[in-house]
């Protein structure tokens, strides 16, 4: 293929990519410092195809398969390193500067100067409604990056209160 | 016997089939039970192939399931963390 082929199908697939994600990542080149890396990219189609596959007396997969009415999108990039600093603050700015207003807004800050961890919770909506979630966790030796793409149902997500860890979220949606 | 014998053993004397005939007729045979083989081993390959496909098409079905549930656990994790942290603030 020629270079300006490479170059077009490369613009295609970040489109493509851009498109379902509501925010890109650009933290593939962490990937080879990490210890442990988890990058998951779950698009309507593959979460509809998994839907599929979830046991509906499976009180856990019952639970998720019900959260998943309305998410589109499920995006996720973990990374554990062995070391401190493998990571720079750069890293999660980048991220951080395209969560912006009107569309984003970041509903919780949390900054633990005694284990070093940093959250930041955005949920992101249009006419009022929520259309996604985006979660950054940093730790020394770890950093996370989730979206969830869609309209996101607080009450279905407080409802999995217990299950695999999630907590009841008391975030008041705006209001229609 | 009559005169209608008489001429029908003259019109349709006995006569000795060809060299090799018997041959013929048995490879013409096993030619005629080949495509009836080949035919079946299609068919298997088909069932076979249409099963491979189906069992494929489970483990991705499983395989994307299991990557909903990593997904789920690991922003059901964060989330918790950052509920604790703001429970802990609001004591």
């Amino acid at each position: 293929m020629k270079p300006a082929g490479k170059l077009l199908c490369c613009v295609v697939a970040a489109a493509a990519l851009l498109a379902a994600q509501q925010f890109q990542f650009n933290l593939d080149h962490l990937a080879a410092k990490a210890k442990e890396t988890v990058d998951i990219s779950l698009s309507s189609a593959m979460l509809q195809f998994a839907a599929k596959f979830m046991d509906g007396n499976d009180p856990e997969e019952a639970q998720v398969k019900k959260l998943l009415n309305g998410i589109t999108g499920i995006y996720v990039k973990s990374y554990e390193f062995k070391n401190d600093g493998a990571w720079a603050p750069a890293d999660l700015d980048r991220v951080r500067n395209q969560l912006h207003a009107p569309q984003w807004a970041r509903i919780i800050v949390v900054t633990s100067k005694e284990d070093g961890e940093n959250a930041e919770v955005y949920v992101r909506s249009e006419n009022q409604k929520m259309t996604g979630l985006a979660i950054l966790v940093s730790e020394a030796k770890e950093l996370t990056v989730v979206n969830i793409v869609g309209s996101i149902d607080l009450n279905s997500l407080a409802d999995l209160g217990g299950h695999f860890g999630i907590p009841k979220i008391e975030t008041p949606l705006p209001k229609k | 016997m009559d005169w209608l014998e008489e001429e029908l053993k003259r019109a349709l004397p006995r006569q000795e089939p060809a060299p090799g005939f018997a041959a013929r007729v048995a490879s013409r045979r096993s030619a005629s039970v080949v495509p009836v083989r080949r035919w079946l081993a299609v068919a298997a390959s088909v069932v076979v192939l249409a099963g491979g496909g189906v069992g494929y098409r489970w483990h991705q079905g499983i395989q994307a399931k299991e990557q909903v549930m990593t997904a789920v656990r690991i922003a059901g994790s964060k989330l918790n963390q950052v509920q604790s942290h703001v429970r802990e603030v609001g004591r």
